[in-house]
């Protein structure tokens, strides 16, 4: 329950930072942001888009690892867990792309203007939403598990092609806020701070997410155990 | 009009807000639910 209050109020206070602390060309206290030149308070979004983003990948990952775990072990719970963080990463996958688009009207002009990135996202989301059509295809639970924990495999290992290393080979309109140094957002302490709690609290709602996911679902399993004897 | 064009940032905080204490209010309450269901299953 004090992890629960705890991230409450965490991302209350990460939203209120991020969006309502103001933005100076000099910043000379802790509770004022640089300025970004060109995005101005469109910048704003690095605290909310790129969590989205980076639990996606975490969710995937996630599915990679459980779907492995299910072919050593053939256990119905790793194929549970696997599914459900694929379910979850595909939500915020499409939150990621959703914020990016309304993000990129305002800054390029156009919801969708297939950016190397918003091409690599989408086909991410191909990508997964393949996986789902495979799970609700085939109707022996074994066999289901076992292709789709095959599939999740292959897909979590496209992830950081597609998300990390597409967008950087390819020139891109998209801020890289860690890794290009030229022309893109510098974060100063403060962002750096609501950034980096926002990673967290967006990944602690996941982790809850996905463990109340599983808990349901492990007990509509063993509820249709039950009806199955 | 104007009160709006002024404020748009803090109008955007208040949704913002709001939307986050819905997501985490359902969560909690669907936290509570689930545990009602496991501790009525393992008594059977």
């Amino acid at each position: 329950m004090v992890f629960k209050i705890i991230l409450g109020i965490g991302l209350t206070l990460v939203i209120i930072a991020g969006i309502a602390l103001p933005m100076v060309s000099n910043p000379s206290s802790f509770f004022e942001l640089p300025v970004v030149p060109g995005l101005e308070d469109k910048a704003r979004i690095i605290f909310f888009h790129v969590p989205t983003a980076w639990v996606c990948v975490i969710a995937f990952i996630t599915s990679l690892i459980y779907g492995i775990q299910y072919l050593r072990t053939k256990e119905i719970l790793y194929d549970i867990k696997s599914v459900t963080a694929a379910g979850l990463g595909f939500l915020f996958c499409i939150l990621a792309t959703v914020t990016g688009a309304i993000w990129s009207k305002f800054t390029w002009g156009a919801f969708w203007n297939w950016d190397p990135r918003q091409t690599s996202i989408f086909v991410l989301l191909l990508i997964y939403g393949a996986y789902f059509a495979l799970r609700s295809s085939i109707e022996v639970e074994e066999k289901r598990a076992s292709l789709s924990a095959v599939y999740s495999i292959i897909a979590g290992l496209t992830v950081p092609f597609f998300i990390f290393i597409i967008p950087r080979i390819v020139s891109s309109l998209h801020p890289d806020p860690i890794i290009n140094p030229q022309g893109k957002i510098h974060m100063n302490p403060t962002m750096l701070v609501i950034f980096l709690s926002s990673l967290t609290g967006f990944t602690a709602v996941y982790y809850w997410m996905f463990n109340l996911r599983v808990r349901f679902s492990k007990l509509l399993y063993q509820q249709q155990m039950k009806e199955q004897e | 009009m104007e009160f709006l064009n002024q404020n748009s940032l803090y109008i955007v905080l208040i949704i913002t807000v709001i939307c986050w204490f819905g997501i985490f209010g359902y969560l909690l309450s669907l936290d509570k639910k689930i545990k009602k269901l496991e501790e009525k299953i393992n008594k059977e």
